[in-house]
């Protein structure tokens, strides 16, 4: 897991149209995080455990599954996470710092 | 599933606010907080203590408050010895078992930090409970803590867990001020040091997490029987070995929580 050290927190935050979550950090580092990807790594338990489960083929979706999935609120928890809330109704998943870090989208976090 | 809401709580009159922690129970944490609230009240400061532990309260008897209020009519905080004080221990009765799960701990630690008037004060030390659960996280989601203190005693057994504490700690980015090294030795009546927990092991450990060590604490026979008197050792006997060095701990403290400075809270983003 990527080491956000004490001194490394987020400076801004910003949408880049529908799609884009933006956070600068105070390294310089600009991450950029689609919105879907951010929900299909949500860190709470049960989705974490969905994720663990092989594809069930026979799932009935539920009506808030069948609208385009948006974040409606995102909120800073203590000094080390964010949380969100989506418009499913979902808000279980804390992303702490070192997650986001982890799951960057920008060109050179992708290299690796 | 919802991890419930978390508001972040503003203590606008508060300049600093610190946790006394421990991975382990038994350590003395309680002792360690009430006596570095007096200690720092004795350097002049403005001190609240706030006894999260919801379960075990130890601040009233320690604080010799042993009645019960009405929160209808009383008005919280309490103030004993100079220090603004609250505790679940001054609403529900001592053989009152609190049966609650976390979030009735979350609901009433919110409470206690938003629904109190805790004024103005240089410092508010809150005395957790042992290990990593509800509380703890609670407090490091919603109130602005400056840094934590971390308790311990000399041997492996409790290092185990303040290694815990520390990595919590790490983990929710709030700093650890320092690690005390509680029941750290006996000097006897012969005049030689007995270390009876083994020795070192807080300093170890700060060494090894890269934190300051802050320093030892002894056994004194007077330390245990201030505390079921209701008259902390500091208070009682502020000449004695151990409140001189309970003041250099609360000097130290206080240094390292101002050197931390205020913390800036995480950016948000409106949708």
């Amino acid at each position: 897991m990527a080491n956000v050290s004490a001194h490394l927190r987020p400076t801004a935050l910003r949408k880049n149209g529908e799609d884009l979550l933006e956070i600068d950090w105070s390294d310089g580092h600009r991450s950029v995080y689609h919105w879907t990807n951010l929900r299909q790594h949500c860190p709470c338990a049960g989705c974490r455990e969905e994720r663990d489960k092989p594809p069930d083929p026979f799932r009935i979706l539920k009506p808030a599954e069948l609208l385009p999935l948006k974040p409606v609120k995102i909120e800073p928890i203590g000094y080390y996470a964010y949380k969100i809330t989506w418009s499913d109704g979902h808000d279980a998943g804390l992303f702490t710092l070192e997650h986001l870090r982890k799951l960057c989208e920008c060109p050179a976090c992708r290299r690796g | 599933m919802s991890a419930g809401t978390t508001p972040k709580i503003v203590l606008p009159g508060v300049k600093h606010v610190v946790a006394v922690a421990s991975g382990k129970g038994g350590v003395g944490k309680s002792t360690v907080a009430t006596n570095l609230a007096l200690a720092l009240h004795m350097l002049g400061r403005r001190v609240g203590l706030l006894d999260a532990d919801i379960y075990g309260p130890s601040i009233p008897i320690m604080m010799g408050i042993h009645e019960t209020f009405d929160p209808n009519t009383t008005s919280f905080p309490l103030d004993r010895y100079g220090i603004k004080l609250m505790s679940m221990g001054f609403i529900v009765k001592p053989e009152q078992a609190m049966i609650w799960r976390g979030p009735m701990v979350h609901k009433y630690l919110q409470a206690f930090l938003t629904q109190i008037n805790w004024g103005d004060l240089d410092y508010l030390v809150i005395d957790l409970p042992p290990g990593t659960g509800d509380a703890q996280l609670t407090l490091t989601q919603s109130a602005p803590l400056s840094g934590a203190v971390i308790v311990t005693t000399p041997q492996d057994v409790s290092l185990i867990d303040a290694r815990k504490g520390l990595e919590m700690f790490r983990q929710v980015n709030v700093p650890v001020l320092g690690i005390i090294e509680n029941m750290s030795y006996f000097i006897g009546a012969d005049g030689q040091r007995y270390d009876i927990f083994r020795s070192g092991g807080g300093r170890k450990l700060a060494q090894e997490a890269g934190v300051s060590f802050l320093g030892a604490v002894p056994i004194d026979p007077r330390i245990a029987e201030c505390g079921d008197s209701g008259d902390p050792v500091v208070h009682k006997y502020p000449d004695s070995e151990v409140a001189k060095i309970y003041i250099e701990l609360a000097t130290v403290v206080a240094a390292e929580a101002v050197k931390g400075g205020a913390r800036e809270a995480l950016p948000g983003l409106a949708l």
